[in-house]
């Protein structure tokens, strides 16, 4: 029994622990320790390749999948140079620096995006232009100047005359996503090795060496923040700074750091060199731009030179590696003798790591810091972009245009939309400085106003405005609002009479129509409509009816012609919104949108051919594949004759009638117009076009109140001076009388054919067939259409004056 | 004014001015021979837009003819971007979608070029419009109306038109 191990109770144990059995205790106690630290430090383990498992399936998910977030980028439609062209009127060398192209003083060999001025040549060194179906190539070229005029361009070196020359599309602006980070992927091998060089040189000079981290560099951080007492240097390799823009904050804690560490040493684990690098060129961060950020060396390229970055120089990219330290702080715009301090010193450690020679070193040292123009944000454009994304949002949703870094080439003429946007808001400030009462404190609640210009022929949105300040609201009033017409309406009605249909239209350029009360019986009662003027007018000639904008003449004019009809016309030519068949439609009580009336009116302006609006040429991916292609449509959808009719009337109107105004300011050339003013001055509107553009401005308030003021004080002066200002003051081409439009001379008085003996006259167009049965001087009124019995008679009566005078 | 026998003098003025137009053919009856309309003959007409416009419709016809369509589509939609109511832009554009087959698109342009060359004087253009329309009524399945055209262009412009078709080259 005595060799048979007892069971330890309390007693014998504590007898035994004073009892001095020292060593087994503390043999027992080193055990169980060991095991407690191995336990833990399993664990530890365990939870740290667990950790490690995760931080690596972080950055694979980052690196295998969508590594960056390429916002697309709108470009202008391209700016087209042409002998005969004035220079001046467009801005070309607006537009050059603009394009980011810099003006050299020294002649010789021209670098790509450079120009250069002597006496009458502008000589610029136009850059390639990169697109699938039109790319452009690179061109020498000299523009011989003549006043204002460009009388020649030529190709150097062979002098071969060029008939027409295209500056590549200017960007407009980008969908960005909710990080608003731009950037320009670029590749690697695209970029230049001095660029590579500079950026290793002031950051990671063993970054070929080491496998994420650098304890060298780490050290001497170190020993730098030591010496200095705060934190001057910082120790991360390219690598870890990578990491930390990819998946971390910037806060500075021990925790983040080490997470920071362990991740580049899985990047450097997993990835190549050369993938890292790329990553890195594309992800560094480059400063604001307003309020978007800018990402990688592509994008800043552009920013800061206007090129792109296989362009950059030697000088150029030690700049931008000088940058990457601190963006926003060593700005060269800022503080450009600094930029060139700080530039030579990475140009001086480049040559120190042997990534330069002396000559390159001294050559880059010499150059002068050129950085392109500031461009202006793509405020004025933002309204634009909107009806654009709102085009293209059948196929492309928001994430893709956020991400996929499409090329969007857009139908938007850079010059006419800033012209539009600068015509809109100085035209309702001197508004609101002329009759103050227009001002509001809330600029929620001021007054507000769009513009919105199309090229008729083919519906190619060349300028929109949709109100006065993007930033307050971005509700587009050009594209998003629905409001009421007023009288840009009524020629819908002129265009119903005159159109042709069995047995004549209802009538002509010649007409009569009767401008006395009318009252119509509604459902809700009689309708009663007065003139402007509160005058009735009695018989008026048709046109007199439209240049006056005559209410209740236009209203008798619907009745005969039937608002159906009405409605009929105006959604055949554009007009999309419901339009209730009320015979107060006739008057413009509808609620309709400008970019709707504009689209309306374009049809008008291309002989009755309705185009589609648009506002994007073509779509291109990252690979640079054609996504999509817009395509011209030319749908005929009214008589090339009763459009030109309408035009002529809506000429008087211009010349003459409510829209005089527009000749105030010197302009000339045909121009064909319609004011609108509804109920209560709540809506100002001015429609007007030329054989090559049509425009609509609308002025009131979000929440309608009046205005107090005619469209002929509000609208129109801002039409005008947009116009004004686009085209020089010299509108070019004419509104020509197509086939099956006769001319005959009438007398105005009655509207009659006029013959000899007719003591006033006047030439009128008139559709084939629908000239005038009577004549003046026998001839009586002529007016609405004829019935046949009368039509006979008069005929009997010509055959038998024309028997006896044979 | 009143004894003087205006109606008897103003018939007889008519039917000699009549009489006059008949012996003198002042103007090509439609449907008569004419030269052939070649882009390159309008070059010296019109402003400054519209010669550059048409040196963009001469690049896109010489794109064309080296089979760079999309390039060629490009340089005739920039030339309507410069000059919208050049009626040569939209012939060539038509010429383009009737060699792409694109039917309705072809008779679209040709619409648009059709009513602008009606107020502009270009004789030979009437050849090139009943041609090409015919070759794309040929493509929407009107057999009958095409060949009235084709018959037409080729009445017309016997030496572009008699092979049935109007290549870059030939309306260059």
């Amino acid at each position: 029994v005595s060799g048979l191990p007892r069971k330890p109770t309390r007693k014998t144990a504590k007898t035994r622990s004073r009892g001095g059995a020292g060593r087994p205790r503390l043999r027992r106690w080193l055990k169980t320790a060991a095991l407690a630290v191995g336990s833990a430090g399993f664990v530890a383990g365990f939870a740290f390749a667990g950790y490690v498992v995760r931080l690596d399936r972080s950055v694979r998910e980052r690196f295998d999948g969508e590594r960056f977030r390429v916002p697309s980028r709108v470009y202008s439609a391209p700016s087209i140079l042409y002998p005969g062209l004035d220079w001046k009127l467009v801005d070309l060398e607006g537009t050059l620096l603009r394009l980011g192209y810099r003006k050299v003083a020294t002649t010789g060999e021209l670098e790509s995006g450079r120009y250069l001025w002597s006496p009458s040549r502008l000589r610029v060194q136009l850059r390639a232009f990169d697109h699938p179906s039109r790319p452009e190539p690179p061109h020498d070229v000299v523009f011989v100047l003549r006043g204002s005029q460009i009388e020649e361009i030529r190709e150097l070196p062979a002098g071969r005359e060029l008939g027409a020359v295209l500056l590549e599309p200017e960007p407009i602006g980008a969908y960005y996503g909710p990080d608003r980070e731009q950037r320009e992927l670029v590749w690697l091998e695209e970029v230049p090795r001095h660029l590579v060089d500079a950026i290793l040189a002031v950051e990671d000079q063993r970054f070929e060496s080491h496998h994420g981290i650098d304890p060298r560099r780490i050290a001497g951080a170190m020993l730098a923040n030591l010496r200095a007492g705060r934190v001057a240097q910082g120790g991360s390799t390219l690598t870890q700074q990578l990491v930390k823009n990819f998946f971390l904050t910037p806060e500075r804690t021990v925790r983040r750091k080490v997470q920071e560490g362990v991740m580049a040493l899985l990047v450097e684990a997993r990835y190549d060199k050369r993938e890292i690098l790329q990553a890195y060129l594309n992800e560094i961060y480059f400063g604001q731009r307003g309020a978007t950020a800018v990402h990688g060396v592509g994008e800043a390229s552009r920013l800061y030179f206007g090129k792109t970055a296989a362009n950059l120089g030697v000088a150029e990219s030690a700049l931008l590696a000088a940058i990457i330290q601190s963006p926003n702080g060593k700005s060269p715009y800022r503080d450009p003798e600094r930029a060139v301090e700080r530039r030579n010193l990475v140009l001086e450690l480049m040559h120190r790591q042997g990534r330069i020679s002396e000559a390159a070193l001294q050559r880059a040292r010499q150059e002068p810091l050129r950085l392109a123009a500031v461009t202006p944000d793509s405020g004025d454009a933002r309204y634009f972009l909107d009806l654009l994304q709102r085009q293209l949002a059948s196929s492309y949703s928001s994430e893709v245009l956020e991400t996929e870094g499409l090329r969007i080439y857009s139908t938007l003429d850079r010059r006419a939309q800033r012209i539009a946007a600068d015509a809109l808001r100085e035209g309702i400030e001197s508004l609101e400085k002329r009759y103050s009462r227009l001002r509001s404190e809330d600029p929620r609640r001021a007054l507000q106003g769009c513009i919105v210009a199309l090229r008729p022929q083919t519906g190619e949105v060349i300028a929109l405005v949709g109100g006065r300040d993007y930033s307050v609201t971005q509700f587009d009033r050009c594209s998003q609002a629905r409001r009421q017409t007023g009288s840009v309406f009524k020629p819908f009605v002129y265009i119903a009479a005159l159109e042709p249909r069995p047995g004549g239209p209802i009538a002509t350029l010649a007409s009569f129509v009767d401008d006395s009360p009318l009252e119509v019986r509604t459902p809700s009662g009689p309708w009663r409509p007065v003139n402007f003027d509160h005058k009735f007018h009695g018989p008026v000639p048709l046109r007199e009816a439209l240049e006056r904008s005559y209410n209740t003449a236009t209203a008798r004019l619907a009745q005969d012609v039937g608002i159906e009809r009405v409605i009929d016309v105006a959604k055949r030519m554009g007009i999309s919104s419901d339009l209730p068949a009320v015979p107060s439609l006739a008057l413009g009580t509808a609620i309709v949108s400008p970019l709707e009336v504009a689209r309306a009116y374009a049809t008008l302006a291309s002989g009755g051919v309705r185009p589609e609006v648009q506002a994007a040429e073509d779509l291109v991916n990252e690979e640079g594949e054609i996504l999509q292609r817009r395509r011209l449509r030319f749908e005929r959808v009214l008589d090339a004759g009763t459009a030109f009719l309408a035009t002529s009337l809506l000429q008087g109107v211009a010349d003459h009638g409510t829209a005089a105004g527009l000749r105030a300011g010197g302009l000339r050339g045909p121009i064909a117009a319609k004011t609108g003013t509804t109920t209560s001055e709540h809506d100002l509107w001015l429609v007007g076009y030329t054989p090559e553009l049509v425009a609509v401005v609308w002025l009131g308030y979000d929440e309608p109140r009046s205005l107090g003021i005619p469209s002929s004080q509000g609208a129109l002066p801002i039409w005008r001076r947009f116009v004004q200002d686009l085209t020089g003051g010299e509108i070019r081409g004419s509104f020509r009388p197509p086939p099956g439009v006769e001319t005959a001379d009438i007398d105005p008085r009655s509207g009659a054919l006029a013959s000899w003996g007719c003591p006033e006259r006047r030439s009128e167009y008139f559709l084939a067939g629908t000239l005038p049965v009577l004549t003046c001087p026998a001839g009586g009124v002529a007016g609405t259409r004829r019935e046949p019995a009368e039509r006979e008679e008069v005929e009997r009566g010509f055959l038998e004056w024309l028997r006896r005078q044979l | 004014v009143s004894g003087f026998p205006v109606g008897p003098l103003l018939v007889l003025a008519s039917l000699a001015a009549l009489s006059s137009g008949c012996a003198l053919r002042l103007a090509p009856p439609p449907g008569a021979r004419v030269a052939s309309l070649r882009v390159s003959d309008a070059l010296l007409e019109g402003d400054a837009t519209r010669r550059a416009s048409l040196r963009l419709v001469l690049q896109g016809l010489g794109e064309d003819e080296n089979g760079r369509a999309p390039a060629a589509r490009s340089s005739y939609e920039r030339a309507i971007q410069l000059d919208p109511n050049n009626p040569y832009a939209y012939l060539a554009l038509a010429r383009h979608e009737v060699d792409a087959e694109r039917w309705r698109r072809a008779l679209e342009a040709l619409d648009q070029a059709e009513l602008l060359f009606a107020s502009e004087s270009a004789p030979g253009a009437d050849a090139h419009i009943a041609g090409l329309r015919g070759a794309a009524r040929f493509g929407t399945g009107y057999g009958d109306e095409a060949e009235l055209l084709l018959d037409r262009a080729t009445r017309i412009a016997p030496e572009v038109w008699a092979d049935g078709r109007l290549s870059a080259d030939e309306l260059r």
